[in-house]
């Protein structure tokens, strides 16, 4: 990182290893929503959060012990979420475990002990961390298997309900976003730091005072409860116990944890790659389950997955080359521009165009094609149609001025962020309008899941997902809200961690 | 330092004794066993002169010329007591572990009843007996200790499984023993090879899968087997290809390249074998008896009864292990795997050797698949899973570092028999898969840590 940052003017990104999941998470977007519109509504959003939260929360636990460095992959990270989910279901059956207060606890207990007796052995016994991992594995998988043979048993009533998935704000949301944040605010610690150097290069980090026994300890620690909290969202979502998922759950989050970028030779990663990375892996399943191959979907699942791992690994052979060329662009800028074209991308495809109004709007905007997918084009095009004040257009009033209010806060983000590749620091003034566009998609995701039934006054269709223009006008907005809002936190969160080293 | 010649001469052979009385031994246990089963006398007398030729050979070609002439011990003793302390100190891992065994015989005895039978003292005695033994002597090694160890739990691990366990030592189950060896030894052909180079190969179980599955839809088509075989050996061969190509260019993420090529190849073998079938996934043929002669359980090679997959196996063994100390190929690939600057300097082109070891790896593994075709007689995808993790815990087991330039296949010879005797002696003591898993998954942390231990690393400034 440090040539980065020494040899290129200020200016230049130390976060361009983000690029390539950036792009591939737009490409596959826009063809999951022009596939299936569906995904894009709080029922879509909320069950894509808790089928990708227990990969996401695995390829974080990952990501932590990567950065730490020695080449660690915890192959093991599957087995153990494995253990958690059996002796929870196991231990809740017997009634030992009731209240989420103990199971949290449990859980977290076995998660950070298992790491810690892991890192233990990796500094006193100092075998090869890539070892103890496969030793772990085996272990773990076996014994789970001993404690449940095979898949059965039930989750308390309360930890089921968590995976139903019908509205956008469901507790697991909260895991994910709070686990998310609270690494965030970890990579302003000097710990964080220490850690980064640590996982670049040891030597240098020991010479220089670091005490690496307890950084390592500590990277382990918090990959434990990454791990426990990725069973407990796991448990919630099959609601059961499975002991034989750990093998997919390893190979998947590594899967996730490449196309994040995180360097698995250490030193570099953060949790918004390995979230990138793990929505990215949801997706490609989402796309291809979009289309039927009959019999051989698994397989066609398996080769792409495949595929698209060697080629992203391939991609990040080209990012020094990419450093030295592109100076200038930051991958949150990059972000920016590709969710307004996603958010186009959602208008077109959930606008539907056979509606009384468009003939009359589209003689009066005078927009050459009738049907751009494009977000300007389409914003005038509303626009227009507002003033014309339809009866049934009034609906979209709200989600049209929010999307106005929406480009101008991006407008503002983009410019602060071309003065923030200057500085050093995250400067308050981004804090603030960060801050603003989370409460501002908080309130539109939790308006939203309300607002359809007094929406359904009006139109004719029942609020559910499936209905036809008035609510599924409504519901797009709260998308690209939500995507930018994410877009401002993400890539700008990492810039600062340059201070570690 | 004047007589050290000396020393390490007498040293030399006494150890050469040892190994002698060794081989003698074994193969005279093996003798005796033998007509204690009633096996032809012809068969009898050449598994015994086998047995002798093996025990001797990899004595002196693995441990004697390891062996180290002991620091000389300063004769100026103090007093009693501060000689016994310094005597405790020096063998406190023997003493620690002749306590833990004690603990735990004494404690099964005060507990369990029926536990203080003469075949437990018995057992007892012989683990003592061997811990002692393999402790005191390995000490004198300064290299390959692994490969000492793993000799000495597998002559543990048969002499107790042979005491608790009916038919144990039979001809028969040494006989299936050593066929699931000669599978997962050929597995392991190709990880070893990588891992001497520094790398891993994770996509080993997934070609073994696909080459299984592929080489029955080609015979289905109406193929001549042994072109179809040809065809399955060559695609491995461009698999493995592949992986040398990118992991050399991707220096350092191997595993999960290698992962990714393994997905992608069983994803594709499967699609264009369920093209034009009702049965998407499932492959139906008729495979020829040929080939189930080669890895069946009852085949025979020229009409001795051994099936002919061990055979190759043994074949594969002699050649690797000849090979890679005497040919430039094998001797570069532990000069590219233990420093690849110096290498480099010696011109060595390092992806050269790279794509070669992938490349043998793709080519085996492919082999294995056909072979494990031959013994299940239907193909099947997963067929290579277990092999999965079971090829690295074999490997470094052995010994072979996963860091490159260390080792050998001779080690996972030992990795893999010791891992096969395990198995079969866990399954006869009636523990089911999953406790299997869980003492191999216990087992692998002391055996790497034994003697793959990086140094601390405030040594490496």
């Amino acid at each position: 990182m440090n040539e980065g940052s020494s040899t290129a003017p200020a200016s230049a990104s130390s976060s361009t290893y983000m690029l390539v999941p950036i792009l591939l998470l737009f490409l596959l977007l826009i063809i999951a929503v022009l596939r299936s519109p569906n995904l894009i509504s709080p029922a879509g959003i909320g069950s894509a959060v808790i089928v990708l939260t227990p990969l996401a929360l695995a390829t974080y636990a990952l990501m932590a012990l990567a950065i730490a460095g020695r080449g660690t992959v915890d192959l093991s990270i599957g087995p153990l979420m494995g253990f958690i989910n059996v002796t929870l279901v196991v231990l809740s059956g017997m009634g030992a475990l009731e209240s989420p207060v103990s199971f949290f606890l449990y859980a977290i207990a076995v998660g950070v002990a298992y790491q810690l007796l892991m890192a233990l052995i990796i500094v006193y016994v100092r075998v090869q961390p890539i070892i103890v991992a496969l030793s772990g594995y085996l272990a773990l998988s076996g014994i789970n298997l001993v404690i449940l043979p095979r898949p059965g048993g039930t989750a308390p009533e309360w930890m089921s309900s968590w995976g139903l998935g019908t509205t956008l704000d469901s507790p697991i949301l909260v895991i994910l976003v709070l686990s998310t944040a609270a690494w965030l605010v970890f990579t302003s610690t000097a710990f964080y730091g220490h850690l980064r150097l640590m996982g670049s290069d040891e030597r240098a980090a020991y010479t220089s005072g670091v005490r690496i026994t307890i950084v390592r300890l500590g990277a382990h620690c918090i990959a434990g409860v990454f791990a426990a909290l990725a069973a407990l969202t796991y448990t919630a979502l099959i609601g059961s116990g499975d002991p034989t998922q750990g093998t997919t759950y390893t190979l998947i989050a590594v899967t996730a944890l490449v196309l994040g970028g995180t360097s698995l030779a250490g030193g570099r990663g953060g949790v918004i790659g390995s979230l990138l990375g793990a929505v990215n892996l949801f997706l490609i399943g989402y796309v291809l389950a979009t289309f039927s191959f009959g019999a051989v979907q698994g397989f066609v699942t398996d080769l792409a997955y495949g595929l698209i791992l060697v080629l992203s690994l391939l991609l990040t052979v080209a990012i020094p080359w990419l450093q030295r060329r592109i100076t200038n662009i930051s991958p949150t800028i990059i972000f920016i521009v590709l969710s307004t074209l996603f958010a186009g991308v959602i208008l077109h495809a959930k606008f539907d165009y056979s509606l009384p109004a468009p003939p009359a709007a589209v003689s009066d905007a005078a927009a050459p094609p009738p049907a751009v997918p494009d977000a300007v084009a389409a914003t005038g095009f509303f626009f227009e149609e507002v003033n014309a004040s339809h009866d049934a257009s009034s609906t979209l009033a709200q989600p049209i001025a929010l999307s106005l209010l929406l480009a101008i806060a991006l407008l503002i983000v983009a410019r602060a962020m071309v003065l923030q590749t200057r500085q050093r620091r995250f400067s308050p003034r981004m804090v603030y309008i960060l801050i603003s566009l989370l409460i501002l998609a908080a309130y539109l995701a939790w308006d939203n899941s309300h607002m359809p039934p007094s929406l359904a006054v009006t139109p004719v269709s029942p609020p559910v997902p499936a209905a036809p223009a008035p609510v599924e006008a409504a519901t797009p907005v709260d998308a690209p809200a939500e995507v930018p809002a994410d877009a401002a936190s993400q890539p700008e969160a990492t810039p600062p961690a340059k201070e570690g080293t | 330092m004047s007589n050290a010649p000396k020393t390490l001469y007498t040293r030399l052979s006494a150890l050469q004794w040892v190994g002698l009385i060794l081989a003698i031994l074994i193969a005279g246990l093996g003798f005796i066993l033998g007509i204690v089963q009633k096996v032809v006398l012809q068969e009898l007398i050449f598994y015994t002169a086998a047995t002798f030729a093996l025990v001797i050979w990899t004595w002196n070609a693995y441990v004697a010329p390891h062996a180290k002439f002991g620091a000389e011990d300063s004769g100026d003793g103090p007093s009693g007591f501060a000689l016994a302390r310094a005597f405790v100190y020096r063998h406190r891992i023997l003493i620690i572990a002749l306590l833990v065994i004690l603990g735990i015989f004494l404690i099964a005895s005060a507990t369990v009843t029926g536990f203080f039978n003469w075949l437990n003292i018995v057992t007892f005695l012989v683990l003592c007996a061997l811990l002692v033994f393999t402790v005191q002597v390995s000490q004198l090694f300064v290299d390959n200790r692994s490969a000492f160890i793993g000799l000495m739990v597998l002559i543990t691990m048969f002499t107790v499984g042979s005491i608790f366990i009916e038919g144990f030592s039979s001809g028969q189950n040494i006989k299936s023993m050593l066929l699931f060896a000669a599978f997962l030894g050929l597995a392991c052909v190709g990880q070893t090879l990588v891992a001497l180079l520094g790398g891993l190969d994770l996509s080993i179980p997934f070609v073994i899968g696909a080459s299984n599955v592929f080489l029955l839809y080609l015979i289905g088509l109406g193929m001549y087997s042994w072109v179809a075989i040809l065809i399955v050996l060559l695609l491995g061969a461009l698999i493995g290809w592949l992986n040398g190509m990118l992991s050399y260019r991707l220096q350092g993420q191997a595993l999960i390249l290698t992962l990714g090529i393994g997905f992608a190849v069983s994803g594709l073998t499967q699609i264009v074998t369920s093209i034009g079938s009702a049965f998407a996934g499932n492959v139906f043929g008729v495979v020829p008896s040929w080939l189930k002669n080669l890895a069946a359980m009852n085949g025979t090679t020229i009409g001795l009864s051994i099936p002919p997959v061990i055979l190759i196996w043994a074949v594969v063994a002699i050649v690797l292990v000849y090979g890679m100390k005497n040919t430039v190929y094998g001797r570069y690939l532990y000069a590219l795997g233990g420093n690849r600057t110096s290498a480099a300097r010696l011109s060595i082109s390092e992806r050269r050797y790279w794509v070669i070891a992938y490349m043998v790896s793709g080519t085996v593994a492919a082999l294995t698949g056909v072979l494990l075709l031959g013994w299940s007689g239907g193909g099947f995808i997963g067929v290579g899973q277990p092999y999965l993790f079971m090829t690295l815990a074999a490997v470094v087991m052995g010994g072979t570092s996963l860091l490159g330039g260390q080792g050998g296949y001779g080690f996972t010879v030992i990795g893999v028999l010791v891992l096969q005797v395990l198995t079969s002696f866990l399954v006869g003591m009636g523990l089911k898969f999953e406790w299997q898993q869980f003492i191999f998954g216990l087992l692998i942390l002391p055996m790497v840590a034994l003697y793959a231990r990086s140094p601390h690393i405030r040594t490496q400034i």
